[in-house]
């Protein structure tokens, strides 16, 4: 069994990393990385908790052994937040108490992302269908698509500067 | 145990890969190959990803579309072309998974899922298959019934694209989204001064394997199109399927509803209303 150094650019950084082979995304974000945000759920790609933007596309980090995207980019929750301000996505989850246990925040989040990329001003209809993939047993649902409604509005708008 | 992850980035590479590890297991978007890999207990020791083989195109030349094996299902939905099957590719899991999963690996799905299988035998879809000599073509109807040979893969899939308003799709499932299938009913209906001529239904989670309804095909070629005589035809369903029972719907569901969704299907209008 022979490893294989593995380079992807992990948050707008460059990381070479050694991996056993089949290591997935999830292992190495959270194994190899300390990335924990990313959440390992059902290893199924069923729960959508462990959705992260590969190349900027929503993808399940739990499918993806790692040597089959070697040179890619790969964006993590843990990328949102700027110094100590929340992303708008982040920001709407806490005002719309869109989060209750917080399992499946950062898949929602990032699933969210995923959309909002493509498409800024999304339906409600849209909203369901991208967290389509993504398991809450905790809120219903409702105050998460609120929330991603929420956020898009928010960043629709004029950035403002802070004092 | 997994001992190797291979990405070959040409064919040649490919068949390279083959030549030493004839039994290795090959994996597209990893939808359907890596869950049963963090399973564990899977006896794969070689896997062989598809992904950067650079069959992932769609182009179109004189009426007939011809896709990447390994393009997600995702990409489809970009395509004006391939408009009329976004309603078929909506219904299938979610938009992550999509972005993951392939056209050429939706044909190996296991029923209940496999919905774009059940689109392509409705559209007379032909595959182009490569193994670690040759080359041959063969239709997405006996792809999905018999499989590959060891060491063959799937690298391009193409069909004519139908004539607007042709192509019906329904699908019956537990949920709106995100959910397998009960029943997946495709279908091409091409009229000709009125009456239905050499139509093709193809239908999902009501066997082994997506199949084609041929006792309703027949009793429907040469017909006039409308609700009465689909309705009388769509009860012939029964002869074709083979349903069975799991946690989505019991095998005596699926047969009773079966012949509902082929008249929804192919009645329903092109903005999709019954």
């Amino acid at each position: 069994m022979k490893g294989s150094v593995v380079s992807i650019t992990l948050n707008g950084v460059e990381r070479e990393t050694l991996v056993a082979p089949g290591t997935t995304l999830l292992n190495l974000l959270r194994e190899h990385q300390s990335l924990t945000g990313t959440r390992r759920g059902c290893d199924q790609g069923t729960c959508g908790s462990c959705t992260v933007l590969v190349d900027g596309k929503a993808k399940l980090a739990c499918l993806i052994p790692v040597e089959t995207i070697d040179g890619s980019r790969v964006e993590t929750v843990e990328n949102l937040a700027v110094n100590n301000d929340l992303h708008p996505l982040q920001q709407a989850f806490v005002e719309g108490f869109a989060t209750q246990c917080g399992f499946c925040t950062s898949g929602m989040i990032m699933a969210a992302k995923g959309l909002l990329s493509v498409n800024p001003k999304p339906s409600r209809a849209q909203v369901i269908q991208a967290i389509s993939g993504n398991v809450c047993r905790c809120t219903g649902y409702e105050s998460i698509i609120d929330a991603i409604l929420a956020a898009a509005a928010r960043m629709g708008r004029p950035i403002k500067k802070s004092a | 145990m997994l001992q190797t992850v291979v990405t070959p980035t040409s064919l040649g590479d490919l068949r390279k890969a083959l030549k030493q590890a004839p039994t290795a297991t090959f994996m597209a978007g990893g939808t359907l190959v890596m869950p049963m890999i963090n399973e564990g207990a899977h006896g794969v020791s070689t896997l062989v990803s598809l992904s950067k083989l650079g069959l992932d195109s769609i182009s179109f030349k004189k009426g007939v579309a011809t896709i990447g094996a390994v393009a997600p299902i995702a990409e489809l939905a970009r395509h004006s072309e391939l408009k009329f099957l976004s309603v078929a590719i909506e219904s299938i899991a979610s938009p992550t998974l999509r972005n993951m999963a392939t056209v050429g690996g939706n044909l190996f799905a296991e029923q209940p899922y496999g919905d774009l299988a059940v689109c392509l035998v409705a559209l007379d879809a032909t595959v182009t298959i490569v193994n670690a000599k040759s080359k041959r073509s063969a239709p997405v109807e006996e792809v999905v019934k018999k499989g590959l040979k060891a060491g063959e893969i799937v690298t391009l899939v193409s069909f004519t694209i139908p004539k607007a308003g042709t192509f019906k799709y329904a699908k019956a499932s537990r949920r709106v989204l995100n959910s397998a299938s009960i029943v997946t009913v495709a279908a091409v209906i091409p009229l000709a001064k009125g009456l239905v001529a050499d139509c093709r239904i193809a239908l999902g989670g009501v066997a082994a394997k997506p199949i084609r309804a041929k006792s309703v095909e027949k009793l429907l070629n040469g017909k006039p199109f409308n609700g009465k005589i689909v309705t009388a035809a769509a009860a012939a369903a029964a002869k074709d399927i083979e349903p069975f029972t799991d946690a989505y719907a019991s095998a005596w569901y699926r047969e009773r509803v079966a012949p509902v969704h082929i008249c929804r299907a192919l009645l329903r209008d092109a903005a999709g209303k019954a």
